[in-house]
């Protein structure tokens, strides 16, 4: 352990174990999910960093979409999202779930995933290099330190706004709210 | 080596034209009531594989044209050539305007899903075909996206664009 870091884990035991025991649930959906098998494996070996894949939602706090989002797999996305355990950090993986990318001009993928479920950081490139995710993870180590990786409980707070345009990209949802949805927010 | 089978097809089948477009593939253009016909020819003569069934959209002459490709599944079939295996790839032109075809899938079973993708992206319907439901796609399109006249750019003005953003309150 860092002994610089001894006081903020004097301070907040809990908040500095979820940073450096990021596990991660890989949302394989285009062609980025190329770059997670080297990361995870010995040869960049992720666990340096202290994240570690998953099988489940129910298990996870980082979710890494990797790859364009299709109409169909925004429906996957929004309810694993929502399976997910609170604190949960949301990492968008390449250019496609940022504007589209390359399909930006497409009949059936979701252009802007932030309009769907929060994102708390961006990693750019077609594709990035598997070293972007240790950046993308250190950036969000210092998100989590000054409290701005709040994606959970902006999901929380403006989840009628989100609910409103899940159901405007996919129709009439067939599960229920996942927060009450009350008139005032 | 072609020679023989292309002047089998010509024989046995009018109105067909057969190219030698290259030299381990042959191509038939052909009518649209005679597909079944020739594909169960070529079903018996040994073209047993149904690699592929895919559409062109041929907007300016108000044709859907319909392409199936065919080969030989085992190599020993191929004998006659050394490596490359011969491609028979059989085309048909069908109306714009009423997009029907019959169905092949009683011929090759493996069809179905490719006639249920051209059915879902194309608008083509196909007869007798066991269940010609959606396939991919989740949203309702006034026109097929595959089509020649799909304005995708369009699309995504009317439908992604207008999603708005999420306004978040200030922290």
């Amino acid at each position: 352990m860092d002994r610089n870091q001894i006081m903020k884990w004097l301070k907040a035991p809990a908040k500095m174990s979820n940073k450096y025991s990021l596990h991660a649930i890989y949302f394989c959906t285009g062609c980025g999910i190329i770059e997670v098998p080297p990361v995870i494996t010995a040869r960049w070996d992720a666990e340096r960093f202290g994240v570690i894949p998953v099988a489940t939602p129910r298990q996870a706090n980082l979710f890494l979409i990797t790859g364009y989002v299709s109409v169909k797999t925004l429906r996957a996305i929004i309810r694993t999202y929502e399976q997910m355990y609170e604190p949960k950090y949301t990492v968008g993986f390449g250019s496609c779930p940022i504007n589209g990318g390359m399909y930006w001009d497409s009949y059936n993928t979701i252009k802007h995933l932030d309009k769907y479920i929060p994102i708390d950081g961006w990693i750019a490139g077609c594709m990035p290099r598997p070293e972007a995710i240790f950046i993308a993870v250190v950036h969000l180590w210092t998100l989590i330190d000054k409290e701005k990786a709040n994606g959970y409980i902006r999901y929380r707070e403006n989840y009628k706004s989100y609910r409103r345009n899940q159901e405007l990209a996919l129709g009439k949802l067939e599960w229920p709210p996942l927060y009450p949805i009350n008139s005032s927010s | 080596m072609h020679e023989s089978l292309k002047h089998e097809l010509e024989s046995m089948f009018k109105d067909i034209l057969v190219i030698d477009t290259e030299d381990n593939q042959l191509t038939v253009f052909a009518q649209r009531s005679q597909i079944s016909v020739i594909l169960q020819f070529l079903k018996d003569k040994g073209f047993d594989h149904l690699t592929l069934v895919s559409a062109v959209d041929w907007i300016e002459e108000k044709k859907f044209e319909l392409v199936y490709i065919l080969t030989r599944y085992l190599e020993e079939a191929n004998k006659d050539r050394d490596k490359e295996k011969t491609y028979l790839i059989v085309k048909t032109r069908i109306s714009r305007e009423k997009p029907q075809l019959e169905t092949i899938t009683g011929i090759f079973p493996n069809a179905e899903p490719y006639e249920r993708e051209i059915h879902e992206l194309f608008g083509i319907s196909f007869e007798g075909h066991p269940r010609l439901t959606p396939l991919f796609l989740e949203r309702e399109y006034k026109i097929p996206p595959f089509r020649k006249d799909f304005d995708t750019r369009k699309y995504v003005e009317d439908v992604f664009d207008t999603i708005p953003i999420v306004e978040e309150k200030d922290k």
